[in-house]
C-alpha cells in the first residue's frame, strides 16, 4: 500500500475535522440543520434548535463528502475504500477528541459561553445528538461508516477512461448538452439567444408588479449593486485600476440626493431628478479630485490610497465637524423621492426605475467597451508602457475611466438613498466597497452576466435565505479567498479572449512544432 | 577633435501631473502652516505639560504601530504584497492574550489571591508568549492556505485573497467570541490609569505602568528583531530572499520555508502588539485590528516599505503625529484617523519610497 496516499487522506480527514469543529463553534451546524429541516417540510422557529435527525443528515453528508473526496485520487478500488476509511477515521478521531472536551464541560457544568458564545449546554447536547457521553462513539462510528460509503460511491463512478466522479459528471453534462442541442429545431438554435433575452425582458417587466414588495426590495438592491458593479468594472476590469474606495462615490450620490430633498438639515426641495444629476456630477468631481494626485500610482498602492479616500469621506460624514451640513452620525431622514404623475414612487416604480437604469448602464458599458476609448483602456490594462509608446494618453484615459465609473456609482447611490428614504454614514462603509469588489470578482470581471450573477449570489441570495444572514460576511471572505485559489476568472468569465495568453500559447505551439521538425 | 554635438531638440511636454502635485503640496503646506500659526502663536491656550502628555501618548501608540508595521514591511519586502489581514492577526493575538488573562483570574492560589494578581510578572510574560504564539500560528496558516498557492499569480490576486482572509478572520472572531466589547483583564498591579507621578514644568504627569510596559516591550522586541535579521543565519536568509528569490534558491536557501518563517515572525510581532494594545487601551472586540492595521501600513509606507528601520521610525512618527496633530492643528479629535489617511496619501504622492526607503522603480509603485 502506498503510504503517501494514506498520509494525504488522513491529513484531509484531520482538516475536515477541524473545519467541522470550527463550524460547530460558530453555530453553523444548527443553521444547516434548520435549512435541511425546512427543505424537508418541517418548519423551525427562528432561534429554535431543530430536530436531532437533521443534524445527523448534515454530519453524514459531511462524512460522505470526506470519503468521496479522499478516494477520488487513487486507481484501485480497494485502495479507494481504504482511503475513505482512513479519512473517515481520522476525521472521527478529531471530532471525538472535541466531543471529549464537550462531555467534560457538560459533566463539570462549566459554562464556556463567556469565551465562546455558542458553547451553551443546549448546543453541546444537540451536537452530541442527545447521546451524552456515548455521542463520542456514535460520532466516531458514523464518520468511519460514512467515509467508507463515500468512497464506495466514488467507485461506482469508476469506469473505463473515467478517473473519478468529477470527470464523470463533467462528461455527463457535456454529453447531455450536446444531445439537447441536437434535438432543438434550427429556428430556436439560430434565434435562441434573442429568444432568451426576449423572455427575460418580458419577465422583468411583468414581475415587479406581481411578486410583492419584499422581492422588489431585494432585487432592487441587487440592481443597484449591479449598476455600481458596472462602475467599478469600468475602473478595474476595463482600465485596470485597482479601486477599493467606491463607497466614496456611492456616498456622493446618496448625500446629494438626500441633502437636496430632505427637510433636515437644509430644507431644500429641489426635486429628485436634478438632485440625481448633481449627485452624479459630485461623484465625478470627487473622482477627479481622487484621480489627479494619484495618477502615478499603480496596483495595490492605488488600492490602499483609494481605500484611504473612501474612509476619509466616511469619517468626515460621520464627524461633528460637518454635522451642520451633512447631518452628522445620525444621517438624513425623510428624503423625498421622485414622483410619477403626482404620486410618489412606490416599490414597483422604483423597481422599474432601477431596471431602466440598469439597462442603460449595460448598454453604455457595451458601447464603451467596443469603442476607441475601450480599446485604449484595454491597452493600458495589458501593458502600460506599450500603451504609452503607442500613443495612448495614459493619464487622460485613466482619469476618464475613474470619472465614468464614479458616475455609475453616484447614480446607484442616489437611487439607493431615495429608495431607503434615509442615508447615513453607516450606509457607506468600507464593507460597501468590498461588497461591490467581491461581486465583480466572484461573478467574473468584464462580463455583464458575471456581474449580474455575482450581484445576485452576494446580495440577493443572503436576503432570500434569511438563515444564512449571520454568516454572510464570513462566507464573503472565504469566497474571495477560494475564488482566487480555484477560479480567479470568476463564475461566469468574460467571453472576450485573453489575447496575451493566446499569443503565448501560439508561440509555444510554434516552438514545439519547429523543434519536432528539427528532430525529424 | 570632436565637433560639439548639437543637443537634440527637446520635446516640450507639459506634465500636468507635476503641476497638480505642486499645487496640491502648496495647499497642504499652507493649510498646515496656517493652522499651526493660529494654534501656537495666536491662541496659545496649551501649557507645555499638555504637549508632553501628548508626546508620551504618541510614543506609546507609536511603539505598537511600529511592531505591526514591521510585519507589513517584512512581508512586502519578500513577496511584494500587502498582507491585508495583518491587522486581523493582531486582533487574534489580542484575543488569545485576553482569554489567557481571564483564565488566570479564575485560578485561585494558596495565598487567597487569584493567579493573575499573585504572580503578575509571570502572568504578563505568559500573556505575551501566548498572544505571540497564537498570532504567529495564524500567520503561518494564513500564508499556507491563502497566499502560497498564489505565489506566481498577478499581483492583484493575492491582494484580493488577503482582503478576503481579513474579512473571514474578522467575522470568524465575531461569530466565535460574539460581537460584544470586552474589558481587557489586566493584573490589578498594572491596572490602567495608575503609574509613576512625574513633575514636569510644574505640572503633575502620570506615566502609566501599561504605557511603560508597552513602550519598553516594543523597544525590546524591535531590538530583538533587528538582531535576528542582521546577525542570525535566518535573518541572512531572509535578506537574501528579499533581494532575489531565484538566486537565493540557487544558494541552497529553501525559499518557501523562509517565507513561512517570515510570516511567523511578523505574526509574533503583531500578536505582541495586540496584547500591548489590549493592556494599554483596555478593550478588545472583533473589529479592533482593522484600523491599527491600515494605520500601521501607513507607517510602513511612511518609513519606506520593505525597510525595517524605516518601519520602526515610521510607526513612531505616525503615533506622534496622530497624537499631537489634532491638538496642534486645532482639529476635532474625531478626525485623527483622517490625519493618518491624509498622511498616507501625501506620502504616496510626494515620496512613494518613504523617509528611509530605497527609491523604488515605477514598476513597483
Amino acid at each position: 500500500m502506498n503510504r503517501q496516499l494514506f498520509r494525504a487522506s488522513s491529513q484531509k480527514g484531520i482538516t475536515f475535522g477541524i473545519v467541522l469543529i470550527f463550524l460547530v463553534l460558530i453555530n453553523f451546524h444548527i443553521m444547516a440543520a434548520t435549512m435541511i429541516s425546512k427543505l424537508m417540510g418541517t418548519n423551525v422557529l427562528r432561534g429554535a434548535i431543530p430536530e436531532v435527525r437533521f443534524l445527523t443528515y448534515f454530519l453524514v453528508f459531511f462524512g460522505i463528502w470526506i470519503g468521496w473526496s479522499a478516494a477520488s485520487k487513487s486507481e484501485k478500488a480497494g485502495t479507494r475504500v481504504l482511503q475513505g476509511l482512513v479519512a473517515g477515521l481520522s476525521m472521527g478521531v478529531v471530532v471525538a477528541l472535541f466531543d471529549l472536551i464537550l462531555v467534560y464541560l457538560l459533566q463539570t457544568q462549566t459554562d464556556m459561553r463567556r469565551y465562546l458564545t455558542n458553547l451553551g449546554f443546549d448546543n453541546i447536547n444537540f451536537f452530541l445528538q442527545g447521546f451524552g457521553a456515548n455521542g463520542i462513539l456514535v460520532h466516531l462510528g458514523m464518520f468511519v461508516l460514512s467515509g467508507v460509503v463515500g468512497s464506495v460511491l466514488e467507485i461506482f463512478f469508476q469506469s473505463e477512461g473515467v478517473a473519478n466522479s468529477k470527470q464523470a459528471v463533467r462528461n455527463f453534462l457535456a454529453e447531455s448538452k450536446d444531445q439537447i442541442l441536437d434535438r432543438l429545431p434550427d429556428l430556436v438554435k439560430k434565434t435562441g439567444k434573442y429568444l432568451f433575452y426576449l423572455i427575460l425582458l418580458v419577465l422583468l417587466f411583468m414581475l415587479p408588479s406581481r411578486w410583492g414588495s419584499y422581492y422588489n426590495f431585494v432585487f432592487g438592491l441587487v440592481g443597484l449593486y449591479v449598476i455600481a458593479g458596472i462602475g467599478l468594472n469600468i475602473m478595474l476590469g476595463l482600465s485596470g485600476q485597482f479601486m477599493i474606495g467606491l463607497a466614496a462615490f456611492f456616498a456622493m450620490g446618496a448625500y446629494s440626493v438626500a441633502l437636496l430633498n430632505a427637510p433636515q438639515p437644509h430644507g431644500l426641495m429641489w426635486g429628485f431628478w436634478p438632485a440625481l444629476l448633481i449627485g452624479i456630477l459630485a461623484a465625478v468631481i470627487v473622482a477627479i479630485l481622487m484621480g489627479l494626485p494619484t495618477a502615478r500610482l499603480r496596483g495595490d498602492y492605488l488600492g490602499i490610497v483609494t481605500l484611504g479616500f473612501g474612509e476619509i469621506v466616511r469619517l468626515l460624514l460621520q464627524s461633528d465637524v460637518l454635522s451642520k451640513f451633512t447631518g452628522g452620525p445620525r444621517g438624513i431622514q425623510n428624503i423625498q423621492g421622485p414622483t410619477l404623475m403626482g404620486k410618489p414612487f412606490n416599490d414597483v416604480t422604483y423597481m422599474y426605475l432601477i431596471l431602466i437604469c440598469m439597462a442603460v448602464s449595460i448598454f453604455l458599458y457595451y458601447r464603451l467597451e467596443k469603442s476607441r476609448t475601450g480599446r485604449a483602456w484595454l491597452a493600458i490594462k495589458e501593458d502600460l508602457i506599450v500603451a504609452q509608446a503607442t500613443g495612448v494618453n495614459i493619464q487622460k484615459y485613466r482619469l476618464l475611466a475613474l470619472c465614468i465609473g464614479a458616475a455609475f456609482a453616484g447614480l446607484a447611490g442616489g437611487i439607493f438613498a431615495a429608495r431607503n428614504l434615509f442615508t447615513g454614514p453607516n450606509d457607506h462603509t468600507f464593507m460597501v466597497s468590498i461588497n461591490i469588489l467581491s461581486l465583480i470578482i466572484v461573478g467574473g470581471m468584464n462580463s455583464i452576466p458575471g456581474i449580474l450573477l455575482g450581484a445576485f449570489t452576494l446580495k440577493g441570495l443572503p436576503e432570500i435565505l434569511r438563515e444564512i444572514e449571520n454568516y454572510r460576511l464570513l462566507v464573503f471572505g472565504a469566497l474571495l479567498v477560494v475564488m482566487m485559489l480555484v477560479r480567479p476568472e470568476g463564475l461566469w468569465p468574460a467571453s472576450r479572449p485573453n489575447l496575451e495568453h493566446e499569443v503565448k500559447e501560439k508561440i509555444m505551439k510554434d516552438k514545439a512544432l519547429s523543434e519536432e521538425e528539427s528532430d525529424a | 577633435m570632436q565637433a560639439k554635438k548639437e543637443s537634440p531638440p527637446r520635446i516640450k511636454r507639459r506634465n500636468y501631473f507635476n503641476i497638480i502635485r505642486t499645487i496640491f503640496g502648496i495647499l497642504v503646506a499652507a493649510y498646515v502652516v496656517w493652522r499651526l500659526y493660529t494654534v501656537l502663536v495666536v491662541e496659545q491656550q496649551y501649557t507645555p505639560d499638555i504637549w508632553i502628555r501628548l508626546l508620551i501618548a504618541g510614543l506609546i501608540i507609536g511603539g505598537v504601530y511600529s511592531l505591526v508595521a514591521i510585519g507589513y514591511t517584512l512581508v512586502y519586502g519578500i513577496l511584494f504584497m500587502i498582507n491585508f489581514a495583518h491587522g486581523e492577526v493582531m486582533m487574534i493575538g489580542m484575543f488569545a492574550g485576553y482569554f489567557f488573562l481571564e483564565a488566570t483570574k479564575s485560578i485561585q492560589t494558596a495565598s487567597g489571591l487569584n493567579f493573575s494578581n499573585a504572580h503578575p510578572v509571570i502572568t504578563v510574560l505568559l500573556a505575551f508568549v501566548i498572544g505571540m504564539t497564537v498570532a504567529s500560528t495564524t500567520g503561518f496558516f494564513l500564508e499556507k492556505i491563502a497566499y502560497r498557492p498564489l505565489r506566481k499569480a498577478p499581483r492583484l490576486i493575492p491582494l484580493i485573497s488577503a482582503i478576503g482572509a481579513s474579512i473571514f478572520l474578522q467575522n470568524a472572531a465575531q461569530l466565535l467570541f460574539s460581537p460584544q466589547v470586552r474589558d481587557y483583564a489586566n493584573p490589578s498591579v498594572i491596572n490602567r490609569g495608575i503609574g509613576w507621578p512625574v513633575t514636569i514644568a510644574g505640572a503633575n504627569i502620570t506615566i502609566s505602568y501599561t504605557g511603560a510596559l508597552t513602550f519598553g516591550m516594543s523597544i525590546l522586541l524591535m531590538i530583538g528583531l533587528y538582531w535576528l535579521v542582521q546577525k542570525t543565519k535566518l535573518g541572512k536568509a531572509m535578506r537574501a530572499v528579499a533581494l532575489d528569490k531565484k538566486t537565493a534558491a540557487l544558494m541552497g536557501i529553501d525559499v518557501d520555508a523562509i517565507i513561512s518563517r517570515t510570516f511567523i515572525i511578523s505574526g509574533a510581532l503583531a500578536g505582541a502588539a495586540g496584547v500591548m494594545w489590549g493592556f494599554h487601551n483596555g478593550i478588545t472586540y472583533f473589529y479592533v485590528g482593522f484600523l491599527p492595521g491600515i494605520k500601521a501600513f501607513t507607517a510602513a509606507v511612511l518609513g519606506g516599505i520593505g525597510n525595517i528601520p524605516g518601519a520602526m521610525l515610521g510607526g513612531m512618527f505616525l503615533g506622534l503625529i496622530e497624537s499631537i496633530a489634532p491638538t496642534a492643528l486645532g482639529i476635532s479629535y474625531q478626525l485623527k484617523d483622517v490625519i493618518a489617511f491624509v498622511i498616507l496619501i501625501v506620502i504616496l504622492i510626494f515620496r512613494p519610497s518613504g523617509i528611509l526607503g530605497e527609491v523604488l522603480s515605477e514598476e513597483k509603485v
